[in-house]
């Protein structure tokens, strides 16, 4: 078995896990609304990307300026259209809502941009020797960027305004309003962050994966995996569960094929529900 | 020795560092009217809680009729005799006063649950809103029904989580009324409030929390001129 | 109370019954098979009331407990030349029996956790079904040997319907169906007034996953042929949610109206505009939650035309009531 590739490999991949639980888990912590759509997005933002490349010729890092800029309006869109106003309403109007969201995403996805596969040739291309293991730099610079972004996030919340406003609306919405927070604000931004995180986590994938209308459902369900063995809510969870959760897919794909590979994640998340309900580091919220 | 149905043993209880309470003793006799007083914050929801089965405490432990019941679940509590009502009324919305009510009754008889349940909005004197969706009532009615709902389980004791709170005096009267019947029909009733006018005339015995320690205790002329108690509230 | 204008359940129900039992001799092929279509849709949104609709449980997993039912059916069907009928029954045992353990776990996560947990595992069956080929057939999928009659297929589906429905009014009308409603608008205080939820989330959980598996079975016996991308396909829950929704969730006649309406729009455009078709199953969700809730019933039961839920609990009390007086 070769070790050393399988789990710089499973690292890799971890990254953009990561991003999409962190993203996923902002959201939640303050508007208590897990968002389906976070992956059809990532995917709608993948495919955007190569159209900015391939179709319009234009260069990368407009892609990466443009794209994510784009899926926070959208996020401000779907918060002041849909979500704002079933604010209230129980946890399953908001389940349906960005589900039905998810559904209509990925359909007209398809038919924009077809069915099929597209990739973006020539960008960010070649590799790396790392620990005598071939790494292809579209690979390693998403990554990085990934959890930069990861870690970015968790530092704004940790020790900014920001960070200290969005903590309370999470904690306390009822004190944090009376302590003079702009709660609607906070729930808009944060909204806007997240999508624009699942947009930048799309930007990574476009040069490093094969892209399609589709990738959006693969990725959300192993974000979801993620967040369930990272304990709900818990940033270096999530990010310890993605990268582990990523290396325990990339070995399950090599010893029993691609298809039943990334099932091993589940099989682990059952597991994790049954001997430690709040997920691996414990430090999730009790839900 | 007095006959004790709730005791409360050297509980406490710390959250993020900050002590809620710290070590509290309570006995509550068996058909009285118990009550604990405190100033917001003094730790006396933590206390509730940890009784309900809610919470658990740090140290320290909960008998009920003699059997612990410090890790016990909820329903297994409640399965015990102890039904209690919240500070902020839960009912079910979208279910009438009377399906709240039916919802939680036990036994295998549709009938007899019906006819419990009408049996005690008659008595709390609100059998006319039985068919009324929980959302739709007022402030005090949803403390009326919280009581009633509680009564559906048949309890040894009743707690009641703040019923006088923010309650006008002429319901407050009568839901006093209401809780000297049920214990004269030997039904414990154990209450937190920051209601002092009820609280020092009406109960047998008062418990004084102040910042998660027990200050005083004793019977309503006993706390009415404890020195500390005074001091913490006038 | 103008009891005129009320529609009778009873006769609606007897009116429907004849309908059904004689729509075989007098409809054509192309309304068997459409209607076996819509029955199948029913016992899968009755199924998703009891745990999405009574107990307030988002489950985006049924089409899983669907698919096991398919293959479970099928393969039976396939290797051992058990007929369907028979198969149909032991896949809805199958699926009671995946829904046990499974159930035990997840129920652990509340609302909005079980919902994604769910929805991942329902992939991850699929790519089991997908990867397992030595069994399933992979990718390429199973044939069955055609049934050469769809008829006793629609009376075997119209029956379990039928079924759905009546065990759906019994729970409207029952405690255990307030208990499960308690459970949904507040399940720490359901818990805490003696509610025993852990026990009756799995029992409902359970019970709602044995008729969509004997459904998959008897889907993939219509069809003549199974793969994974229909015997788990996204576009089966989407669609049942959807019907739920949109009829009235925790009501007795919801998914009944949802059925019909969506129905007749998945015939309209599925078959030839599938991304048009899904869209708008999003959007018509998507505005079902912005404006009207409660669904289609509660329109009905506004204007008075429809019984108001649970009638049995008023009746009672109202004659609880005169008895005093």
């Amino acid at each position: 078995m070769p070790v050393a590739d399988l789990l710089i490999g499973g690292i890799l991949l971890g990254g953009v896990y990561a991003l999409m639980a962190c993203g996923l888990n902002l959201i939640f912590g303050v508007m208590r609304v897990i968002n389906f759509a976070d992956g059809d997005i990532l995917a709608i933002a993948a495919l955007s990307t190569v159209s900015i490349a391939v179709g319009f010729k234009l260069p990368f890092w407009v892609a990466i300026l443009v794209v994510p800029l784009g899926c926070a309006v959208f996020g401000v869109l779907i918060h002041l259209l849909i979500l704002r106003r079933i604010e209230g309403a129980p946890m399953i109007m908001s389940l349906l809502a960005t589900y039905a969201l998810s559904t209509i995403l990925v359909n007209v996805a398809i038919l924009i941009w077809g069915g099929g596969y597209s990739g973006l040739p020539g960008v960010l291309s070649g590799s790396l020797r790392v620990l005598g293991v071939n790494v292809s730099i579209s690979r390693l610079v998403s990554f990085a960027c990934a959890i930069g972004v990861s870690l970015a996030v968790w530092w704004l919340l940790e020790f900014t305004r920001f960070g200290r406003a969005v903590r309370s609306v999470s904690r306390a919405p009822e004190l944090a309003s009376i302590s003079g927070i702009a709660i609607e604000r906070i729930r808009l931004m944060t909204f806007a962050l997240g999508t624009a995180m699942a947009g930048f986590a799309g930007v990574l994938v476009a040069p490093a994966f094969a892209v399609d209308p589709q990738l959006g459902s693969r990725f959300i369900v192993k974000a979801f995996a993620v967040i369930i063995v990272g304990g709900m809510g818990s940033y270096p969870g999530a990010i310890a569960a993605a990268l582990l959760l990523g290396v325990i897919e990339v070995v399950g794909s090599y010893l029993a094929g691609a298809v039943i590979g990334s099932a091993f994640l589940f099989l682990l998340m059952l597991a994790v529900l049954l001997v430690r309900p709040r997920g691996l580091l414990g430090a999730g919220m009790r839900v | 020795m007095s006959d004790t149905i709730v005791a409360v043993e050297k509980v406490s209880k710390r959250f993020a560092g900050r002590i809620a309470l710290d070590s509290v003793d309570i006995d509550v006799t068996r058909g009285s009217i118990t009550g604990v007083i405190g100033p917001n914050g003094s730790g006396k929801s933590t206390l509730f809680n940890i009784i309900a089965g809610t919470l658990r405490p740090d140290t320290g432990r909960v008998l009920v009729d003699g059997r612990n019941i410090t890790s016990a679940s909820a329903a297994e509590i409640c399965g015990l005799g102890v039904a209690r009502t919240f500070q902020i009324s839960r009912l079910f919305a979208e279910m009438t006063v009377l399906e709240n009510l039916v919802a939680v009754a036990r036994g295998r008889d549709d009938r007899a649950a019906i006819a419990l349940a009408m049996e005690l909005l008659e008595f709390l004197e609100i059998a006319d809103i039985a068919d009324r969706w929980g959302a739709e009532l007022s402030y005090g009615q949803r403390k009326l029904v919280e009581i009633a709902r509680a009564l559906m389980l048949q309890p040894k004791v009743m707690l009641l989580d703040e019923p006088f709170a923010g309650v006008n005096p002429r319901l407050q009267n009568r839901i006093v009324e209401h809780l000297r019947t049920l214990c004269a029909k030997g039904i414990t009733v154990f209450f937190i409030d920051h209601e002092m006018r009820i609280v020092l005339n009406e109960c047998d015995l008062v418990y004084v929390l102040a910042e998660g320690r027990l200050i005083a205790h004793g019977d309503t002329a006993t706390v009415r001129n404890d020195a500390r108690v005074l001091q913490a509230y006038f | 109370m103008n009891r005129m204008k009320k529609v009778n359940s009873l006769g609606v129900a007897g009116v429907a019954g004849v309908a059904a039992l004689v729509l075989p001799f007098i409809g054509s092929d192309y309304t068997v098979s459409f209607s076996i279509q819509l029955l199948i849709f029913l016992v899968l949104a009755y199924s998703w009331n009891w745990i999405g609709g009574y107990a307030g449980y988002t489950h985006f997993g049924q089409v899983g407990f669907f698919g096991i039912g398919a293959y479970v059916g099928s393969l039976l069907n396939f290797h051992l030349g058990v007929p369907w009928y028979f198969a149909a029954i032991i896949a809805g045992l199958a699926g009671a029996l995946t829904a046990i353990p499974l159930g035990g776990a997840m129920l652990r996560l509340k609302g909005p956790f079980f919902a994604i947990g769910m929805f991942g595992l329902t992939r991850v069956l699929e790519a089991f079904a997908l990867g397992f080929d030595s069994v399933t057939g992979g990718g390429t999928g199973i044939y069955l040997k055609p049934v050469s009659d769809l008829r006793p297929v629609y009376y075997v589906v119209a029956a379990v319907a039928g079924v759905m429905l009546f065990l759906t009014w019994k729970l409207d009308n029952s405690r255990l169906g307030l208990k499960l409603l308690a459970i949904r608008e507040d399940e720490d205080a359901a818990e805490s007034l003696g509610i025993p939820t852990t026990r009756l989330k799995i029992g409902t959980f359970v019970a709602s996953a044995i008729a969509p598996a004997a459904m998959g079975s008897l889907y993939a016996v219509y069809l003549g042929f199974i793969d994974p991308p229909t015997a788990f396909a996204p576009n089966i829950e989407l669609t049942t949610i959807a019907m739920v929704l949109l009829g009235g969730m925790g009501t007795v006649l919801g998914p009944l109206c949802g059925a019909v309406v969506l129905s007749v729009v998945n015939e309209l455009l599925w078959a030839n505009y599938p991304q048009i078709y899904l869209a708008s199953v999003g959007v018509i969700i998507l505005l079902a939650v912005l404006f009207m809730p409660r669904g289609i019933v509660s329109l009905g039961m506004k204007t008075g035309w429809v019984t108001v839920s649970r009638p049995l609990f008023r009746r009672l009390a109202a004659r609880h009531g005169e008895a005093l007086s």
